[in-house]
Parts: C-alpha cells; sequence; structure tokens
C-alpha cells in the first residue's frame, strides 16, 4: 500500500526559477529537435539488420559499364585491391590514388569489405567505393559470409558468382568462400563455372579467373581443388587467377601446371595490383600507395 | 400419554437450559477455528493508491488488532519476498540496435530508485534478410539525478546511463565459432553485442486521480554504442559519430 500524497519519491528536489526553467526547457526541446534533424541517420535497428539505404546490385550497374567502356580497346588496365574490412582510411586513401590516375579501366575488389558482416560495414565500403572514377565489382571473402553478411552482399553488390566480358576477355568472379557453407550451396559452384565455360562463347577469347580464397586455403574446399583447377583450365585461353584473402602479396604456380595464382595484399599494407592485358600477354605491377 | 409428554417436554427442556454454558463452550471452540483461518490468509486490497483529501485523514483509517498467527507470519514473509520479483514497470523503445521495437519489463531499486534492470523482447523485421529476427536484450540502468520541477507534476531526469546485452536469435548467429574453424578463427562472436548507453528522461507523475495503469509515465532517449561500431571507430577518421552512435526513443510505464 501506497500513499503517494505524502511520499515523494527522491530526495533531492532543487527549486528552479521560473524564467530560469523555462529557458531550461527551451534549450532541450531545441536540443531534441536538433538531435532528431541530424539523428535520423543514427537510428538503427541491429547491426545485423540488412536495411539497405542507397546504391544496391552494384555489380550488375558497374559490368554494365565496363562491358560498354571496354569493347575496342588495345589494352585493357584493371586494378585488383582486396581486404578492406575495417580499414576504412586506407580504403578512401587507396580511391584518391586511384582517381589521381587516368589509365585505369576498372577495379576488382577481392573480397572481405566487411570484418563482422555487419550490414553498415558493407555501406560503408561501398559509399567509399563509390568515390572512385572508374567502375568497380565486388567478389565476397569469408567475412563477408559471416551472419547476415552473405544477404547484405546479395542485396548491395548482387550474386555472388558472376561473370563479365571486357574487351573480349571474360572475368569469371568465384565464391570459394566454402568453409562458411554447408553442403547445401555449392561452393565452388562447378555448374557454374561450366556453364559460364560456353556462356557467350562467341564474345570472349581469353579468360581470367578471379576469387576470394585460393585452392589450399583454409576455407577453400580443398578436397575438390584439383577438380577446381580442371574446371579453372577449361576456359580458354586462361590468362592468371586472382586471388585475396591472405593480406599479402604473392604468386604461385598452386598445381605446377602453369596456371599462375596472383595474390593481392590487404589495405592495411596500403597497396594494390595493376595487370595491363595487351593482344600478346599482361603485366602484373604491384603499386603501393 | 399427555401428561407422560408433557413432563419429559419439561425434562428436555431443563436439561436443555442446565447445558447452555457448555453449549457456549463448544460454540467458542467451534467457531474458533473459523474467524483465525479467515483474518490469516486472505488479502483485499481495494486500492494501492490511497489518495487523501485532507493530511490527517489517516488517523480514521482502523487497523484490525489481531495479532498474525504462527501460519500466517510465514505466509506473509513468502508472499513479501516472491512480491520483489513482481515488476514494477513495463518499457517501450524503439530502435537502439536492439530490433525495430522491443517490449519488455522490469524493476526499479535502490534507496531513490536509481536503479533499474529491464528485460526486452524485440522484434526485427525482416528488410533485405531471408526472414524476421527476435532479439532479447538485458538491460541495465542508472539514473543518478530526479529533479522534481517546481509546481509542476515533472521530473527531470538529466542523465541516464548503462549498459545493455543484445542477444539475436538465429542459425546464422554464435557466440562460440562452430567447430568447423580453427580455433580462434573469427574471435568474436556475431550473436551477442554489448552496448553503453547516455541519455535523459521526462517523467509525468500522473495525479492519482486519473491514474489508468501507471503511476508515472517517463518518455526518454538514448545515445548508444556497441562494440563492434567502437572497434571500426577507434581506427578510422572516416567514421563520424553518427555512423557509429545510434539514437532511439522510449516510453516507461511505472506500474508502483
Amino acid at each position: 500500500m501506497e500513499i503517494s500524497y505524502m511520499r515523494k519519491k527522491h530526495n533531492f528536489v532543487p527549486k528552479l526559477q521560473d524564467r530560469q526553467f523555462m529557458i531550461r526547457c527551451y534549450l532541450i526541446v531545441l536540443c531534441i529537435i536538433s538531435g532528431l534533424l541530424t539523428g535520423c541517420d543514427m537510428i538503427d535497428y541491429h547491426p545485423y539488420d540488412v536495411r539497405i539505404k542507397g546504391e544496391r546490385n552494384i555489380n550488375a550497374h558497374n559490368i554494365e559499364a565496363i562491358e560498354t567502356m571496354c569493347q575496342d580497346k588495345d589494352t585493357l588496365r584493371f586494378v585488383a585491391m582486396s581486404d578492406s574490412q575495417r580499414w576504412y582510411d586506407e580504403t578512401e586513401d587507396f580511391v584518391e590514388a586511384l582517381n589521381r590516375r587516368n589509365d585505369i579501366d576498372f577495379v576488382i575488389h577481392g573480397g572481405d569489405l566487411s570484418d563482422f558482416g555487419v550490414t553498415d560495414e558493407f555501406l560503408w565500403q561501398r559509399d567509399i567505393m563509390n568515390g572512385l572514377k572508374v567502375p568497380y565489382v565486388a567478389l565476397i571473402g569469408n567475412h563477408d559470409c559471416l551472419g547476415t553478411g552473405r544477404e547484405a552482399f546479395r542485396a548491395i553488390f548482387g550474386e555472388t558468382d558472376f561473370s563479365f566480358i571486357a574487351n573480349r576477355i571474360k572475368f569469371v568472379c568465384l565464391n570459394t568462400n566454402a568453409l562458411e557453407y554447408d553442403y547445401s550451396d555449392p561452393i565452388p559452384d562447378f555448374d557454374f563455372m561450366g556453364n559460364e565455360i560456353s556462356a557467350r562463347k562467341d564474345e570472349y577469347d581469353r579468360t581470367v579467373v578471379c576469387m576470394h580464397a585460393r585452392p589450399y586455403s583454409d576455407v577453400f574446399n580443398n578436397n575438390v581443388a584439383k577438380v577446381f583447377q580442371t574446371y579453372v583450365k577449361s576456359f580458354p585461353g586462361l590468362l592468371f587467377c586472382t586471388v585475396a584473402h591472405e593480406h599479402h602479396v604473392a604468386e604461385m604456380d598452386l598445381f605446377n601446371d602453369g596456371v599462375m595464382y596472383y595474390m593481392t595484399g590487404c589495405m592495411k599494407y596500403r597497396n594494390y595490383t595493376l595487370y595491363t592485358i595487351t593482344a600478346d600477354g599482361y603485366e602484373r605491377e604491384v603499386v603501393y600507395f | 400419554m399427555n401428561e407422560k409428554w408433557s413432563i419429559f417436554k419439561k425434562l428436555l427442556l431443563l436439561f436443555g437450559m442446565l447445558t447452555i454454558p457448555f453449549y457456549s463452550v463448544f460454540g467458542q471452540v467451534s467457531f474458533y477455528v473459523g474467524p483465525q483461518q479467515k483474518h490469516d490468509t486472505i488479502f483485499i486490497v481495494k486500492h494501492d493508491t490511497l489518495w487523501l483529501e485532507r493530511p490527517g485523514a489517516l488517523d480514521s483509517v482502523y487497523v484490525a488488532d489481531v495479532s498474525p498467527s504462527k501460519y500466517d507470519r510465514p505466509v506473509r514473509r513468502y508472499r513479501k519476498r516472491w512480491a520483489v520479483l513482481i515488476p514494477t514497470h513495463s518499457k517501450l523503445q524503439f530502435a537502439g540496435n536492439m530490433g525495430l521495437v522491443s517490449l519488455g519489463m522490469g524493476w526499479d531499486y535502490g534507496k531513490r530508485n536509481q536503479w533499474e534492470t529491464d528485460f526486452l523482447v524485440g522484434y526485427l523485421p525482416k528488410y533485405d534478410s531471408d526472414r524476421a529476427k527476435v532479439t532479447f536484450t538485458l538491460k541495465q540502468n542508472y539514473i543518478p539525478w530526479s529533479l522534481r520541477i517546481s509546481e509542476s507534476d515533472f521530473d527531470f531526469e538529466p542523465l541516464t546511463c548503462g549498459m545493455y546485452l543484445n542477444t539475436i536469435f538465429g542459425d546464422e548467429f554464435w557466440v562460440n565459432e562452430p567447430d568447423r574453424y580453427p580455433d580462434g578463427y573469427y574471435g568474436f562472436s556475431s550473436k551477442v553485442r554489448i552496448h553503453i548507453f547516455l541519455g535523459q528522461r521526462f517523467t509525468y507523475n500522473v495525479n492519482p486521480k486519473y491514474r489508468i495503469t501507471a503511476k508515472q509515465v517517463t518518455l526518454f532517449y538514448e545515445i548508444s554504442t556497441c562494440d563492434l561500431y567502437l572497434v571500426s571507430a577507434f581506427t578510422n577518421r572516416y567514421l563520424k559519430p553518427r555512423d557509429y552512435l545510434s539514437l532511439s526513443f522510449g516510453v516507461k510505464f511505472q506500474f508502483f
């Protein structure tokens, strides 16, 4: 039983002067209103909410741009970079460094845009990468699969296996993060690879295969590494493979069959790989920024 | 026969009159059990708020002078202890990285009711993911001051602070990494988030005459952040406060 007339909840009851009180009330209301106006961006429902604001389907839009821009060129120059998770400042510097050049056709992000699969991480990375003058595509990395990350990736960037053709070179971009999936999702997807060999066959002569994790890395399904290599080698005019994930620059002939796997470093170490493909062959250059 | 019957009746009456004292004794004994059971366990609380028109009205309140029995005392103690678990308030919160809306109950305690603990269940719509999700939050609040705005029914609480743990339900989230990963591969839990917050509140003390379910209604807002946003913000100039801070609003109904 409570006698509310007699009782007050708190001991400390200071008396404010009326005028002072009015001013304070006014200030508080002002603060709340201004907070609301600036705070519209600040209303978050959950780190894993997959609530996408702004551009979606980045890869599809940019592939369209790449394919039209790179139709009849002597040389194709593209940049491979990757593992920009939680290195926003470095990624911004990368965008700035790349925007100072005028010789690049497009950029391939090798995966791991996010560290925790949090939706905002993808949006922040997208916003930074959208600052590029040239179009870019993003592959899915193992970190991008965490939590609702793969759902966010799909909504923002698109399918995790995709391909495009630039200057009669087919770029086959694959999801190789088998450790993040069970057997209900075929990773790597051999059906996709098989179909890609024959799809748009008359539009390309050479192939570059791009993936996040290389065969025999910790997240690859290593039971099928050799099968994977067979599929890779059946693409016409295979040039090389680009990989990421391990954060350092490397080049390896993984299966001792002459197919080169070139690894890109992470954004933390401020470097990217520049590929120049001509009619005779290709050049690879690691650029520090 | 008639005479005999009248004598029998007289004798019966005499016997009855002689045994009256015994009846009363039996009566006392038999009725003694009844009232004791009655005053023992039945609590009838008609009004939780005793709203007094004039001071001193308490003088006429009648308090029974029946002392509790050996059964009463433990039962009352038992009830009183369990009664501590009755939530004292409910809360409805919008946003705050615990779902679109969260609904819950909690307790206030402490000398000045400066502590509050809440349990909240949140709903997170599907948006672009595969399904809608449910979250659960355990929230601890500290409200150091409550200032009565003079000659009004409003309290202003200039600072609330605290932390909350939020967990989200679904197979794609884990506390410990599943066995398929090498030990400590990712080194964080995608299921449990630790949040800290600062905020302010306005409380309206409802006039006892007009109370419906709550004696106080509090509006509050909070600015919070969680562990994953903080570790990103520490190492990046790119992230501005509005990226890693989160604004939320809520209302609290104080039952008693």
